[in-house]
């Protein structure tokens, strides 16, 4: 279904990826690791179409992303859906929150997602909906985006992102400010979307543990690189990238510090 | 109410918060209830809790920074000698930024966007010394280097060229650059992997050293919570429902919202789960009578519904819950 066909991009002289390919498939989760500015958000930028590589194409269903205009790539645009890492600049800070949560419908007034058909002359209702979908309550509605704690934001990210039920949704570090037993609830929500839903997701995350949950392949990023890319169930293989192993490592190391401090004081 | 013993009557207290409530004002809706913690100095205090339980808003009373439509309604916050609640603006000014470092969970609107990042820092440096430009310039990339950065690059940058994670680190350079006494993180590691993050934890908790301050880390990351603090306070619905040494916290969860999030920590899995465990109810879903936690706890019973105070375990530990009681008989039968 997408196609990223070896895509460079540079800036300021200072190359931000190097070569990337990637394939993902109906269904399909993706999820690129990587540290701080090795280039995760960019890929994702330029999947969108929200950027343009300086070398390679990004074919989504068949068409150039890069050249389509018009009202074919609005067409396409709407199966093509992102969370931002932003949260919280993403959402108009003059709009109740419930109104950008469903905005995206206003430009595409023939789109009715299916969990939404029941509500459909309701604005509101579909609001509603989408709310409960990503655990929030009703009460915060109709708060604007300086009333809402961090996480609640990101929740509100998550369903503007659902609304239009795309074919395929990138999310940027969706979970990041989310305390684990709501992150929990939202992790569930999105793999049962992509279940009932049939979406693709490219999951751009740092935690290693959130990653292995929700996708089934992934791409280590580095400096630009894509320096491995695996099966989920290959995580813990020895033919993995020294990088790949360190991450791992890391996360290990933190979860036996805690374990060992728990029989500590036990 | 029984005071926490290892936070309250400590003589060398930094940071004391007492009874602090917070209010919205035209609904009366209250925020934050009746809020006790200190911190010693040169500790660090971690808060973690729900989405929306409180921990931002805490911060800001801190840091005098509280919106227009809030209100405090009770209580007081004082940093050594100074009473924060009843500081004009002009005195909370000086203190903010130069005291009290605040690591913004906001990070991403901490700089201005079309004015080069390094050119902020310069301002910011300016307006708290007397440094020439070409001082400041130099305190700039020390400490942009310091949060390990490309210092050059990013000084030389907008912010919207920057990745998440770099802007991040670079907001964390430009709040604790003065040596403050109190640095308040709220979730610096959100945007960073985990080198990183550890990295700039290990930072932390090098300032921490140098400079004796003390931190308040507010992070969703237990993983964080746990090995870098050394008092912990868990928040539900505006509250702080259990509060003690992390480590007899961790070894002995007794608010049984302490026990579930401590339980649905995310971890790296030799077998790929299918679903993730969840706590029960609605997250935000918040008891107005009683025990704020009386909606969704798999514990709950009849007196429940009656205020629940605050009730100390052991000397470095407190929960209000009924549990409290029943864990004290056990203890005492056993013995
Ligand atoms: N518009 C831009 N102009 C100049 N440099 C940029 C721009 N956008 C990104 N970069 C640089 O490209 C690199 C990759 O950035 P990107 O945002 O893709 O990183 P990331 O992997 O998402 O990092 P993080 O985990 O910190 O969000 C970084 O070094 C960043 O500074
Ligand atoms: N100006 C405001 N008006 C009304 N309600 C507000 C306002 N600011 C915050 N709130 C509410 O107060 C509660 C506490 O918010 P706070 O930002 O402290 O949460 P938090 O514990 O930091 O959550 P998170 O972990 O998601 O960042 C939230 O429910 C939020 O919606
Ligand atoms: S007081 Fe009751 S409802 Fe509240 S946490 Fe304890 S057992 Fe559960
Ligand atoms: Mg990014
Ligand atoms: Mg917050």
């Amino acid at each position: 279904m997408l196609h990223v066909n070896s895509i460079s991009k540079t800036y300021h002289s200072k190359p931000a990826l190097n070569d990337i390919s990637l394939t993902v498939q109906h269904g399909e989760s993706i999820g690129i690791i990587g540290e701080s500015g090795s280039g995760k958000s960019t890929l994702g930028k330029i999947i969108l179409g929200l950027d343009k590589p300086d070398q390679g194409e990004v074919h989504f269903r068949g068409n150039n992303l890069h050249t389509l205009n018009g009202k074919a790539l609005k067409k396409l645009r709407r199966q093509l859906q992102i969370v931002f890492q932003d949260s919280a600049g993403s959402l108009n800070p003059k709009l109740p929150v419930w109104k950008s949560v469903v905005e995206p419908l206003e430009n595409y007034p023939d789109v009715i997602p299916s969990f939404l058909k029941e509500v459909r002359h309701n604005r509101k209702k579909m609001a509603e909906v989408l709310f409960q979908k990503v655990g929030l309550s009703p009460e915060l509605l109709e708060r604007y985006p300086h009333q809402l704690s961090g996480g609640q934001k990101q929740r509100i990210a998550v369903a503007r992102g659902i609304t239009l039920e795309p074919d395929l949704l990138v999310c940027d570090e969706p979970t990041s400010s989310l305390d684990v037993s709501v992150q929990a609830q939202v992790l569930n929500l999105l793999k049962k979307l992509q279940k009932d839903l049939n979406l693709s997701f490219l999951f751009i995350s740092h935690d290693i543990a959130a990653v292995q949950f929700m996708c089934e392949r992934i791409v280590v990023l580095k400096e630009g690189l894509a320096v491995d890319s695996f099966l989920t169930e290959d995580l813990f293989s020895q033919s993995r990238h020294p990088y790949t192993k360190l991450l791992v490592e890391m996360s290990m190391e933190q979860e036996n510090k805690i374990e060992e401090n728990q029989h500590f004081y036990t | 109410m029984i005071e926490n013993k290892t936070t309250a009557t400590s003589e060398n207290n930094l940071l004391v918060v007492e009874n602090l409530s917070v209010t919205v004002r035209n609904s009366r809706e209250k925020l934050i209830r009746n809020l006790h913690f200190s911190i010693p100095q040169g500790e660090i205090f971690g808060l973690v809790g729900e989405s929306g339980s409180g921990k931002s808003l805490t911060a800001t009373v801190i840091l005098g920074m509280l919106s227009k439509s809030l209100e405090v309604t009770s209580g007081s916050v004082k940093l050594g000698q100074s009473e924060i609640t009843s500081l004009s603006e002009r005195e909370l000014r000086n203190i903010r930024g130069k005291e009290i470092a605040y690591l913004s969970q906001n990070y991403q609107s901490f700089f201005t966007p079309f004015i080069k990042v390094g050119k902020q820092f310069i301002e910011i440096i300016r307006c708290h010394t007397d440094m020439s430009r070409k001082e400041a310039r130099k305190v700039a990339i020390h400490w942009l280097n310091k949060v390990h950065l490309p210092a050059e690059r990013v000084f030389n940058s907008f912010s919207d060229e920057l990745s998440g994670g770099q802007l991040q680190r670079a907001a964390i350079a430009s709040a604790i650059m003065f040596r403050p006494k109190l640095i308040i993180a709220d979730e610096p590691t959100t945007a960073l992997d985990v080198l990183t993050g550890e990295r700039i934890l290990d930072l932390l908790s090098e300032l921490k050293e140098e400079l004796n301050c003390s931190i308040l880390l507010i992070s969703h990351d237990l993983k964080h919570i746990i090995n870098r603090t050394r008092t912990v306070g868990v928040m539900y619905g505006g509250r702080i429902v259990e509060i003690g040494k992390t480590s007899a916290v961790l070894a002995n969860p007794i608010h049984p919202y302490t026990d579930l999030l401590l339980q649905s920590r995310l971890r790296l899995n030799k077998h790929i789960q299918h679903e993730l465990p969840t706590m029960l109810g609605e997250p935000g879903l918040i008891a107005e009578e009683g025990c704020p936690f009386s909606k969704r706890c798999p514990s709950v019973r009849e007196s429940c519904s009656n205020k629940v105070p605050m009730s100390s375990l052991g000397t470095h530990h407190s929960a209000a819950c009924h549990l409290v009681k029943a864990e004290r008989e056990e203890r005492y039968v056993t013995r």
